[in-house]
């Protein structure tokens, strides 16, 4: 792993996740001799055909055939090697969710599944292309690990951390061409520990992968009207770190999660769950796609049409407190 | 339907290739599905203004022939037809893939407009047009399901699941068309998943017809016709051969227009191709 200077963090937020995630396996793949790369009928949508022609061996098309991808990944696992099979969020985990759990997670499998556009980015192609369901299906799954991160650092450093961890992860991958820079330098990323972005102590912002933009956004807002606002940059969904929650608990009055997934079984649902056993927790409210398939549009239209909008979260954040 | 000329739909097919266009340049930025669409012409003209049974002006009809894009990244061939056929007025061309509009990347269901099921997923919209037959069969009715899906789609282990079961419920009114184009989203078919698909489906049960040239009108409505006929009780699978991007100089066969943005330029070539081709 190397230190990413900043006109290489500049250009990546000018392509989108798809791009830095490209980059970093290619990069990746120089340092771990056993990490390899599947996917299915994917490579130049992903961003692989780098990787294809510098790794031609290590380098596997199953066809469009995404239950096997995850099989397939499982019996390389099996024999030592490191997968990282790559899909778009909309098709995986959803179609081969029992492979996951069968073969990954019931297995604690060393192999790592990538999904790029999850969320809603997919706007014009319509409600088969959003990724809304993926955090509440892995999630469900014992063993995976799940992350979201939030920026073209921090999705780098999650391709790199995840090899160093033993057992199948899960992460999606939001934030198209011109995503923000949240990390311009270097900082401290682990796996299951969340980052603070922002202090503050009336509200708190806690939000997951490309939310991270508008929740900080919101926060600016926030504090000009007076109002003290933490922002949390939860990227690891599981396991949750539940002591910055519990932190968050002690010094914050409200809550406010913010994701590009249903309301249900997501970091919203993840946060309310371990709340509910916290005595004197404060209230929560969520942020996220609902729970409906609603007209299509583009992205920008979609993230108001769910009220995922800065405007939108500070508003939210503002009535309820 | 079935008494239109074939110079009649050959003009159908010229129209609706421009249709495939003028949406697809609409969509600017977002991009459009224009090599599967275009690849996929003659099959849906044949089917919308031959071979089908079925009345635009009554989308609801029971007894109407359905028909399932399997292929849902197609749909621009899919809408074509609805609107030159008269289940989609010429109106809502101009809002293909904007905001709140229903002609979205894939299909959604959506009768009234004749849109039958929802696709986009690949190999699903097979299996459900596999039980469509199949509840024809226990209704005692008659009217047939036909399919459309892709060869790269045929990766897919939902498509051989739903295919042994077509073949043991012995569908004989169902037809499925494969679009063998030969390019899927990353590369050439042969190069991703290189299989005989005719024996395969032969393999699964299936009773199985091949189309020379697929993009050929006379051929494709030729093959439909006799499967439309058959009295074969078993599933019909016609492959047709077909150009993806057909009709289109710097889409044919290419591996670049499989899904894109169209600029200016490539629009003027695009409809200096179609004009010179009438
Ligand atoms: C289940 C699923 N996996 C992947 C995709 C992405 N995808 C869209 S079109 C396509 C290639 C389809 O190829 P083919 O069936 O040959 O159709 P053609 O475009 O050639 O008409 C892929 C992989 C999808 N829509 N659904």
């Amino acid at each position: 792993m190397s230190n990413i200077p900043l006109d290489k963090l500049q250009d990546w937020s000018k392509q989108g996740h798809r791009t830095v995630m490209g980059d970093s396996l290619v990069m990746l793949a120089a340092e771990k001799p056993e990490m390899v790369t599947v996917t299915a009928d994917l490579t130049p949508t992903a961003r692989l055909v780098d990787f294809q022609e510098k790794y031609p061996d290590r380098f596997f098309d199953v066809g469009i055939a995404e239950q096997n991808l995850i099989d397939f990944s499982a019996g390389l696992a099996v024999e030592g090697l490191i997968p990282y099979a790559v899909d778009m969020a909309a098709i995986v985990p959803m179609r081969p969710a029992e492979q996951m759990r069968m073969a990954l997670g019931y297995m604690n499998l060393n192999a790592k599944v990538i999904s790029i556009e999850a969320g809603v980015r997919f706007g014009p192609l319509g409600n088969t292309h959003y990724g809304m369901d993926d955090i509440a299906v892995t999630r469900a799954i014992p063993n995976f690990t799940v992350m979201s991160p939030s920026d073209p650092l921090s999705i780098y450093k999650t391709i790199f951390a995840i090899a160093e961890h033993d057992g199948p992860v899960y992460v999606r991958l939001t934030g198209g061409p011109g995503f923000p820079i949240m990390y311009p330098e270097d900082f401290d990323f682990q796996i299951g520990k969340a980052v603070e972005y922002k202090e503050g102590s009336q509200v708190a912002l806690i939000s997951t992968g490309s939310m991270l933009g508008p929740a900080a956004e919101a926060a600016g807002t926030l504090e000009a009207k007076g109002i003290s606002t933490r922002v949390v940059d939860m990227h690891t969904i599981k396991p949750l770190d539940t002591d910055m929650l519990d932190k968050v608990f002690a010094e914050n009055r409200l809550i406010v999660t913010v994701e590009e997934h249903n309301c249900i079984g997501g970091l919203g649902s993840a946060v309310a769950e371990y709340k509910a056993g916290v005595e004197g927790a404060p209230r929560q409210v969520m942020a996220s796609l609902g729970d409906e398939f609603k007209k299509i549009g583009d992205y920008k239209f979609k993230l108001k049409q769910s009220g995922l909008t800065a405007e939108d979260i500070a508003a939210l954040a503002e009535a309820n407190l | 339907m079935g008494t239109n000329t074939v110079e009649y739909i050959q003009e159908k097919c010229a129209v609706m290739r421009r249709d495939v266009i003028e949406m697809g340049y609409v969509a600017g930025g977002r991009g459009a599905h224009f090599g599967p669409a275009l690849s996929s012409i003659e099959i849906v003209a044949s089917l919308f203004f031959k071979v089908m049974n079925h009345d635009p002006k009554d989308p609801r009809w029971p007894e109407r022939d359905r028909f399932v894009q399997s292929k849902g990244h197609a749909c621009l061939s899919y809408y074509s037809a609805l609107i030159e056929s008269g289940y989609i007025d010429k109106k809502y061309m101009s809002t293909f893939k904007q905001d709140e509009s229903f002609l979205s990347g894939h299909p959604s269901r959506n009768i009234e407009h004749g849109i039958e099921i929802s696709s986009g997923s690949l190999g699903n919209g097979f299996g459900v047009a596999c039980g469509m037959a199949k509840a024809a069969k226990i209704k005692n009715e008659n009217h047939k399901v036909y399919c459309l899906v892709g060869d790269g789609e045929c990766n897919e282990g939902i498509i051989w699941e739903a295919a042994m079961n077509a073949a043991k419920n012995n569908l004989g009114n169902l037809v499925a068309i494969l679009d063998r184009n030969g390019v899927q989203l990353a590369g050439k078919t042969s190069d991703i998943m290189d299989v005989d698909l005719a024996a395969m489906w032969k393999a699964a049960g299936w009773d199985v017809a091949v189309v020379e040239d697929g993009n050929d009108l006379n051929q494709m409505i030729e093959a439909l016709e006799a499967m439309k006929n058959s009295t074969v009780e078993k599933p019909h699978m016609v492959i047709a051969n077909t150009t993806k991007g057909k009709g289109i100089s710097y889409m044919e066969g290419s591996l670049n227009w499989h899904a894109r943005a169209m600029d200016e330029e490539q629009y003027k070539q695009a409809v200096s191709d179609l004009e010179a081709a009438e």
